[in-house]
């Protein structure tokens, strides 16, 4: 497709989607017992307003919204809060949930439904998705009510839908855009409508053509973008849909971009139309360690193991578990954490899947140079790093890094370069290069 | 169902096939060609001198590595063999066999472990042991050049009885050092020629100075006979182990560009910059110059394609490669038509390999989004 754009930088990791890609989402209900993290969202955690003892209903609000980055937290099941604890967390080592016996998911609305959002003022509808409790279902799980909320000085003039997945093996995002394209369509129309923005596009990879075909005679704009890694990068999507660069250290609103996951559009028109909080998700669980890979719309607070048991189990071989892709996601120690608003699949790798070389040093062969999609010196902030330069990894752009992992893919020393160079931001951000 | 336990680990989890082994053990295959055009051209002593250079350049490595208590595995990693080819290459033929023993040597213990091992070299070793060997001993690095063919020819060899510019050769003070020349020293001793012909027109002696500039124009006369652009790029001259067969050493390079391992702007900005060089100021007139001549006759096809692009001691940044390339040609050519040497290349590449950090520094390319400060 010559028509197709795309962004300077980049690699081409296989895609491996064809494990998950045919399989319809499967609906499975809440298990016996679900955990509710507090945390599914960047910024502070929801505070517990239940105690152990007490009966919840489905979408009714457990954990309160703390400040203004945080959102709050819903149950998604009718039952009975039987603890609050930490526990293992996809994304950290262990958060506070709230432990939950299920007993039904019927009934329980809480949020009114709306049937015609223009009934309403944009504000009602931005508190609408704050009360429901939906953040960013792409990955950096930003609350989505404040990116709906650009300072009035910042005129915002498009609204970008990521359907771009470039995380290999997942396929949720391409299966929410074939089965649920209506929901997708309406919570495209609302966040335009609550943004007043005329120009409203989804960018889709054309490695999923027939999302696009489903997309177009819809007739919503699709761009179709070049199947290239990190093409769905906040960044990098704008980047290839309107030429505009994000500046560095700023947002897409500062140049009047607003781009919105497809699962949060998703999410925000059942959130307007059907009063559902955020309780629910589409997740991809895959990888050749799997028996049977799927994809499944399953309640947040399902434990990684009920969603692998019920995928048939691990083959054989599994070396790596993994919340999220390949690229980016997290490894993890153990499958016993909770599926939260921003699980985007489950990854079980085997060890042929898994890079498996031991790292060597920099040759400076400067592959990681020609391919950083934010134009960074990976090779020099890592050499940096290791030997504690901050202030010379803050002069090669390390702050700058959003840890997409395509220099890591591409090292042919195997250098752990997303390590050394979250080190740096880590150590830059907490003052260390100051009079060094 | 129990939870599993994992190992954890950093992301991205998965990665290209692609290693600094694999990298190595191409330019390896890359550089292979060119000695089998070496074997043919100088006979089995170049053969022997690249195994031992080879040999001496692992087991340097493996006792460096042994002595200083890191992983010998290093050693295996094909990036001494690579040193221990490029050090032959860059060797008369007719050198006595500890030559390259000796240089390899230097090259892997005091170019490259020394400064902490591979990657961490600031120059490139096989260079650096050249010019060791030069320095140390410049007659038989400048003596040892054998004429193409000689050893399955013997006397009868048609390249070498074409006497005109032996003859000329031998009329020079240091005749005895340069007997089976190669075509840049041919060029240089013509430009000697003319430089000793304008002194004599300046000092009235105008006979003797025509003389000397018939003797000029007849040696490059000869030498455009002797080394017609065929023999240049088949490598049916005299030069160093592995400059010579140009055509096989490009086969290598376009083997390196299948693989993705070459660089491109590197050798096209050096190669490039030789050529123009050569056209503007390398002929006896302005812009007369013979840039296909120079590009093919001394090491610039091997230094461009396999030390010019070495990862190591070049730039990482893509502005910094092409000023490196230009600068290296540059040097190269002024080293050439005004220097002490017939050939710069290798120095030029060492003095750049010196500039690298400086220029990566001043190239970080532009950050995505950035703005300036004022802006």
């Amino acid at each position: 497709m010559s028509r197709a754009r795309t962004f300077r930088g980049g690699t081409h990791p296989p895609g491996n989607k064809g494990l998950s890609s045919g399989k319809s989402i499967r609906k499975i209900p809440a298990p016996d017992i679900v955990r509710i993290p507090l945390c599914q969202h960047l910024g502070a955690p929801s505070k517990p307003i239940v105690d152990k003892g007490d009966t919840v209903i489905r979408g009714q609000e457990i954990g309160a919204q703390n400040g203004f980055i945080s959102l709050p937290t819903h149950s998604p099941v009718n039952g009975t809060v039987i603890g609050l604890e930490d526990y293992p967390m996809p994304h950290r080592r262990k958060g506070p949930v709230v432990v939950i016996e299920t007993e039904s998911e019927e009934g329980g609305q809480v949020f009114e439904k709306w049937d015609d959002f223009h009934d309403h003022s944009p504000s009602e509808i931005i508190e609408r998705v704050k009360q429901a409790g939906i953040s960013g279902m792409g990955g950096a799980c930003f609350p989505t009510y404040v990116k709906l909320s650009p300072p009035p000085d910042k005129k915002i003039d498009t609204l970008l839908i990521n359907g771009v997945e470039c995380e290999p093996y997942l396929t949720a995002d391409d299966r929410l855009m074939l089965e649920r394209p209506d929901d997708i369509i309406l919570g495209m129309e609302i966040l335009a409508y609550t943004l007043g923005v005329q120009r409203c596009v989804i960018g889709i990879e054309v490695n999923k053509p027939n999302a696009i075909d489903v997309m177009e005679k819809k007739g919503v704009t699709v761009l179709p973008l070049k199947v290239k890694y990190p093409q769905g990068a906040e960044k990098q999507l704008i980047d290839a849909a309107t030429g505009r660069e994000v500046p560095a250290g700023g947002l897409p609103l500062d140049i009047g971009v607003v781009v919105q996951n497809v699962a949060t559009a998703a999410a925000v028109a059942g959130a307007v139309r059907d009063g559902e909080p955020s309780i629910r998700r589409i997740i991809t669980v895959t990888g050749t360690g799997i028996s049977s890979p799927c994809n499944y719309d399953a309640c947040v607070g399902t434990l990684f193991t009920d969603l692998i048991e019920e995928s048939g189990g691990y083959t054989g071989d599994v070396e790596r578990l993994i919340s999220g892709g390949p690229m980016m996601g997290i490894a993890l120690y153990t499958d016993g954490v909770p599926v939260t608003k921003g699980t985007s699949g489950v990854l079980a790798l085997s060890h042929q899947e898994v890079r498996d070389i031991a790292e060597g040093p920099c040759i400076r062969c400067g592959k990681c140079v020609d391919i950083c999609p934010l134009k960074l010196v990976p090779s020099m902030i890592a050499t940096a790093a290791e030997n504690g330069r901050w202030e010379m990894a803050k002069e090669y752009g390390a702050l700058n890094c959003m840890a997409c992992g395509t220099c890591s893919y591409v090292c042919p020393a195997g250098r752990y370069l997303v390590h050394y160079i979250k080190n740096a931001q880590d150590a830059i951000r907490s003052g260390q290069g100051e009079g060094a | 169902m129990e939870h599993r336990r994992f190992e954890l680990a950093m992301s991205p989890h998965v990665g290209t096939k692609q290693s600094t082994r694999k990298i190595m053990f191409d330019v390896v295959i890359a550089l292979l060609p060119a000695l089998a055009a070496a074997t043919w051209f100088f006979g089995p002593g170049a053969l022997l001198i690249v195994a031992l250079s080879v040999g001496a350049a692992v087991l340097a490595e493996y006792l460096c590595l042994k002595f200083m208590k890191k992983p010998v595995s290093f050693a295996f990693d094909g990036s001494a063999i690579v040193t221990g080819i490029l050090l032959a290459y860059n060797v008369p033929p007719g050198v006595p066999w500890w030559l390259p023993i000796l240089g390899s040597a230097f090259a892997i213990i005091v170019g490259k472990q020394a400064f902490g091992g591979l990657g961490h070299n600031i120059v490139n070793p096989a260079l650096l042991g050249r010019a060791f060997l030069m320095a140390s001993f410049p007659i038989l690095m400048t003596a040892g050049w054998i004429a193409p063919e000689e050893w399955r020819n013997g006397q009868d060899n048609p390249w070498e009885t074409n006497g005109i510019v032996q003859e000329e050769l031998l009329k020079m003070p240091n005749a005895d050092a340069i007997s089976g020349a190669t075509p840049l020293n041919v060029l240089k001793q013509s430009f000697d020629l003319d430089k000793s012909a304008d002194l004599a027109g300046e000092e009235g002696h105008h006979a003797e100075a025509a003389d000397l500039e018939a003797r000029a124009s007849g040696i490059r006369h000869a030498l455009s006979q002797r080394s017609t652009y065929l023999n240049l790029l088949v490598g049916r001259r005299g030069g160093c182990i592995g400059e010579t067969s140009v055509l096989l050493l490009l086969v290598g390079a376009l083997f390196l560009i299948i693989r993705g391992v070459l660089e491109i702007r590197l050798p096209l900005s050096y190669l490039g910059t030789v050529a123009l060089f050569a056209w503007v100021f390398g002929g006896s007139e302005w812009f007369n110059g013979d840039p296909l001549f120079h590009v093919l006759a001394g090491g610039v096809i091997l230094g461009g394609f396999f030390m010019v692009s070495d990862m190591v001691t070049t730039p990482v940044t893509p502005g910094g490669r092409i000023i490196f390339g230009i600068g290296a040609g540059l040097l190269t050519m002024v080293i050439r038509r005004w220097g002490g040497y017939p050939e710069g290349c290798s120095y030029s590449i060492l003095l750049m390999n010196l500039m690298t950090p400086l220029i990566d520094r001043f190239t970080r390319p532009k950050i995505f989004g950035e703005v300036k400060e004022n802006d």
